[in-house]
């Protein structure tokens, strides 16, 4: 019984780190359109820049503001240079695009930092604490605090600021957001902008668990895929909860069921993806969209 | 018209006899007056791109050596490929270095699937395949059917059985084992010598969890063997694995007796793991890593620092993969020499099955490299060692490793 | 258009040729290419000319070099029948995935076969006692091996490999130009460009994206077949993401889709590594640097080509999508 909570509290850890890249990948869903498979290593660049800051002597909040902006401003760049050129084009084209961004930034960060491991101090400390025989640290909860708490910022952002409602708007209909004045390709920076700032949270908070490396994220990645269509493509909370869920399944399926073992929680994911995709393409917290032809 | 077909016909001809001229061998490939020309595949990308210091320690030697006169006035030439650990890239790249780059032999292959999938075609082309950066027991043992093919490294299986060994003899009846193990090759290896060499008291295997090389972390299968109540954790497992095994195991307040497999045991990653769980852990050693206090002012570390400086750039000359790589490249060397002025194939097989090397400055004294035609198995003795205040601490003298 | 044929005739032509001009390990490579070149005829087909995005070729590929490999190493099956049984099985597949496939767009279905990429690896090392694990399963020298690896008739080993990839991929191409021409070809692009005008005009949207699957599939498992033999092994690690990314790289650079450039795209693939190794500061025993440009080199191709192609479709008055 203790094993189950302890599988259950490690799954909630590790699903808040899949849930925050999932927040990123669904904020430029929701403003763009597109699915960036490179926010994996976006996010690994950040938690990069973060340590290398830190590795100067900075103390970590003003390392990690820095970094925000820093990774806020990468996000316009990349839009504005990289995809806004193509953003109108066939979409096999946007999707390699992205990957050539994965390869490229994967290949920037081995080359700046080198390879092997590095050791991450995040804010919190990962001095384990002990309840009934289960334990975790300050470090998961933390996680978990941050998760919600960007959820929250990002809700807040769409449904209550005139950023957000500009941000939503040309998602959904730039011509016309045109005509009532918003700069279109401003908001489609500035949506890249902000996922990219999320995916750098998501990186300085994967970091102290998960090591820092130039593949950190990369099998994080696919389940954070998972996260996302698990809890709709277009929903903030949905993204979160949804990672939270994918952690705990994936450790109950991995210990409880044999077969599964530690080899094959790749496929839970999959099979996640698909299943959702295809019974509920609206996943768990989403909107189902009706498409007129 | 016909003029011009004619003229065109010969550039053909020329064009394609000039081919086939460049496409066909020397008397041995690979040897010229000035150069010998040897050939090898690594991961210098992808996952496992840390081994890969195995390649460039031995190109740092290599270049050593040249710098000094080479090798009975040759020098060497060392022709190393990326293949990312996928074994198919090793085939194809084993094919270029034989086919286009006509290599006199390939050395330090490295891994274990990339060697085997190029054992068949190397020995059917009859190319030695020296000193693989591999410990499977099978690149020594199936020699009749392989002769042109020889490992180097101590034998997987057997450095399970030793740690299995130690637990017997230190906590034979008390000992309740939980294993997490790499779900590859090289990790499966490991395990069954491990049982092996527990023997009749196998059932003191509590429980065992294999991850694949893709998980992003193991802190589930880490906190499944806990549960099960093991007093000692074996870890065979790679590089950032191994961390978190000692970080999570930290962290779920669980402090077993724990045995760290050769490929993670480097001090730099040590050093990473939290101190109050990594005191008291159990490895073996067979090369000498530079952080060890008792090799510091030892003249093999020494000479190893000075190629880092000066051959190899980014090096870090406590990495034990560097130190492996050149220990391997002085094997090489001394079989070239006795190989002799008449550089063959046949001949430096002979040289590789015929070692009684005492005096390689990057192993630990003690360790021979010593091959004999029936014994193919060139590092088979290594020592243990106990990590103790931040550093590795040999003990027990050098023991036998033959499988 | 009286260009294609001659086009396609002049191919032939250097195909013919190159074998004999070139070293015995440049035509190996030139084998790979053809392998190559089968399976982005097939994305051609489902991606170019169907609209469906596949990021999983790779693993189809892996479905027929399994199945050669399985075939000959414990079924005692000569490598050559193994191919049509490759692609039977892959086709099979396919068909089998284009069902669902059906529900999913754009995105969400890239997303989808891009995890199936992504996982397949674990499961083939999973189900060790099928497919041998990790260790793979190596062909070299065995009695099921035409040539044994050495060398048929008075054909050198690579030389027999080039013959057999190149000698399919022609029959091949021959097979997709006239399918694409065709009613089939017609109706997969009716499909991709309006489904509902496509539906008005009595077209079977479900059972076209279907067989396009499947057909594209069964490609790609010829050209899997194609690269175990090639090889003479194969592993889990054989098929990685990697593979199926670069296959869709081919298949776009390759004119976005058109079959007439899938061999330019083949191309790229094999020899991308080498021409990254010509930048000054790439020294390509490092990892960093050539992941870099490699990345670099698709990132400025996609935000290149457009261009390029509005500017050759400018010039030869047509979309670049348009028939074969």
């Amino acid at each position: 019984m203790a094993n189950f909570v302890q599988q259950v509290v490690s799954g909630l850890a590790s699903g808040g780190i899949y849930g925050l890249l999932a927040l990123a990948i669904v904020l430029i869903n929701r403003s763009t359109g597109v699915i960036n498979f490179a926010q994996g290593e976006m996010a690994t660049l950040s938690a990069f820049l973060c340590w290398t800051l830190m590795d100067h002597g900075w103390a970590f909040w003003p390392a990690f503001a820095a970094t925000l902006f820093l990774s806020f401003g990468g996000g316009l760049l990349l839009e504005a240079v990289v995809i806004r050129p193509i953003q109108n084009g066939p979409l096999v084209g946007i999707v390699i695009l992205t990957i050539g961004l994965l390869i490229a930034i994967n290949g920037l960060t081995t080359w700046i930092w080198g390879g092997a491991a590095k050791q991450f101090h995040g804010p919190f400390s990962t001095a384990p604490i002990r309840v009934g025989g289960v334990a975790f640290s300050k470090q998961d909860l933390g996680v978990i605090v941050v998760a919600f708490v960007a959820v929250g910022l990002v809700a807040a952002l769409f449904a209550r600021t005139r950023l957000g409602l500009a941000l939503r708007a040309v998602a959904v209909n730039p011509l016309e957001s045109r005509l009532v004045g918003i700069r279109a390709s401003t908001m489609l920076a500035v949506g890249w902008g902000l996922a990219a700032a999320l995916g750098a949270v998501a990186g300085v908070m994967a970091a102290p668990s998960l090591f820092l490396e130039p593949n950190m994220m990369q099998t994080v990645l696919l389940y954070a895929f998972a996260a996302a269509v698990l809890g709709g493509m277009e929903s903030p909370l949905g993204a979160v909860v949804g990672g939270l869920l994918l952690g705990v399944v994936l450790n109950l399926a991995g210990t409880y069921v044999h077969w599964i073992g530690g080899e094959l929680r790749l496929a839970v994911a999959l099979a996640l993806i698909l299943g959702v995709l295809l019974v509920r393409p609206s996943g768990l917290f989403g909107r189902t969209a009706l498409r007129r032809a | 018209m016909t003029r011009n077909l004619v003229a065109l016909a010969a550039a053909a001809l020329t064009l394609a006899l000039a081919g086939i001229a460049a496409a066909s061998p020397s008397a041995t490939p690979g040897v010229s007056s000035s150069t010998i020309t040897i050939g090898s595949s690594g991961p210098l990308t992808g996952e496992a791109a840390a081994a890969a210091g195995v390649l460039k320690g031995a190109d740092g030697y290599f270049k050593y050596v040249n710098a000094r006169g080479g090798v009975n006035g040759r020098k060497i030439d060392f022709k190393f490929l990326d293949d990312g650990y996928d074994p198919s890239r090793t085939v194809n790249n084993v094919r270029q270095l034989i086919q286009q780059d006509n290599v006199f032999a390939l050395f330090g292959v490295v891994g274990t699937n990339g060697n085997l999938a190029i054992r068949d075609f190397a020995n059917a082309v009859g190319v030695p395949t020296v000193f693989s950066a591999s410990g499977a027991t099978t690149f020594g043992r199936e020699y009749k059917k392989y002769p042109w093919t020889i490992g180097y490294l101590p034998p997987y299986s057997v450095e399970g059985q030793l740690y299995a060994k130690h637990i017997l003899a230190t906590n034979g009846k008390k000992a309740k084992i939980a294993v997490l193990y790499q779900a590859d090759d090289y990790g499966k290896d490991v395990l069954a010598g491990f049982r092996k060499g527990l023997g009749a008291k196998r059932s003191l295997i509590v429980q065992t969890v294999g991850y694949d090389p893709t998980a992003s972390d193991v802190q589930s299968q880490v906190a499944q063997l806990k549960a099960s109540g093991a007093n000692t954790f074996a870890i065979f497992a790679f590089g950032k694995f191994a961390i978190q095994a000692f970080v999570y195991a930290n962290k779920l307040g669980w402090k077993p007796q724990i045995y760290v497999n050769d490929v993670a045991s480097a001090s730099s990653i040590m050093q990473l793991d939290p101190q109050s769980t990594a005191e008291g852990t159990i490895s073996i050693l067979w090369g000498k890593d530079p952080a060890t206090p008792k090799f510091k002012k030892d003249a093999g570390t020494a000479l190893a620092a000075t190629i880092v400086k000066k051959y190899i750039p980014g090096g870090n000359p406590s990495d034990g993969f560097l130190i492996a790589g050149m220990a391997e490249a002085f094997s090489m060397v001394d079989a070239l020499k006795a190989s002799g002025k008449n550089l063959t194939r046949k001949g430096l097989m002979n040289a590789v099955t015929h070692m009684n090397e005492a005096n390689n400055p990057f192993l630990v004294p003690g360790v021979k490299v010593h091959t004999t035609p029936t014994f193919r198995f060139p590092i088979a003795s290594v020592q243990l060692q106990r990590w103790h205040s931040r550093h590795w601490e040999p003990f027990g003298g050098v023991q036998s490793a033959k499988p | 258009m009286k260009a294609k044929p001659i086009a396609f005739g002049l191919g032939v032509a250097v195909l013919v040729v190159l074998p004999f001009v070139l070293n015995d390990f440049r035509t190996v490579q030139l084998a790979t290419v053809g392998a190559y070149f089968i399976a982005i005829l097939g994305l051609d087909i489902l991606t170019g000319h169907s609209g469906q995005i596949s990021l999983c070729h790779g693993a189809f590929m892996a479905v027929g070099g399994y199945t050669t490999a399985i075939l000959m190493a414990n079924h005692n099956v000569r490598d050559l029948w193994t191919i049509p049984i490759a692609a039977g099985v892959a086709g099979g597949i396919g068909l089998l995935a284009g069902v669902p496939a059906l529900r999913l767009s754009g995105l969400y279905l890239a997303l989808a076969t891009f995890g199936i990429a992504v996982v397949l690896p674990t499961i083939l090392k999973k189900f060790e006692h099928f497919t041998g694990g990790s260790t793979g399963i190596t062909l070299f020298g065995k009695p099921t091996q035409t040539g044994h690896g050495v060398g048929v008739w008075r054909l050198t080993n690579n030389q027999w490999l080039y013959v057999l990839t190149w000698s399919i991929g022609v029959v091949l191409f021959l097979l997709a130009w006239w399918l694409l021409g065709a009613r089939f070809g017609r109706s997969l692009r009716a499909v991709r460009d309006s489904e509902l005008a496509a539906a008005a005009s009595g077209v079977n949207r479900a059972l076209y994206k279907v067989l396009a699957f499947g057909v594209s599939a069964a490609f790609a498992g010829v050209a899997g077949a194609l690269f175990a033999i090639n090889v003479a092994y194969v592993s889990p690690d054989t098929f990685p993401i990697q593979l199926s990314l670069y296959l869709l790289v081919g298949a776009v650079v390759g004119f976005f889709g058109s079959i007439w450039g899938a061999v330019f795209g083949a191309l790229l693939i094999q020899f991308l590594p080498d021409i990254v190794g010509v930048f000054p500061h790439v020294d390509t025993k490092q990892a960093g640097p050539t992941t870099f440009f490699f990345g670099l080199v698709l990132v400025v191709l996609m935000l290149v080509l457009p261009l390029l192609l509005r500017l050759a479709s400018r010039i030869s008055n047509r979309g670049y999508l348009g028939a074969p």
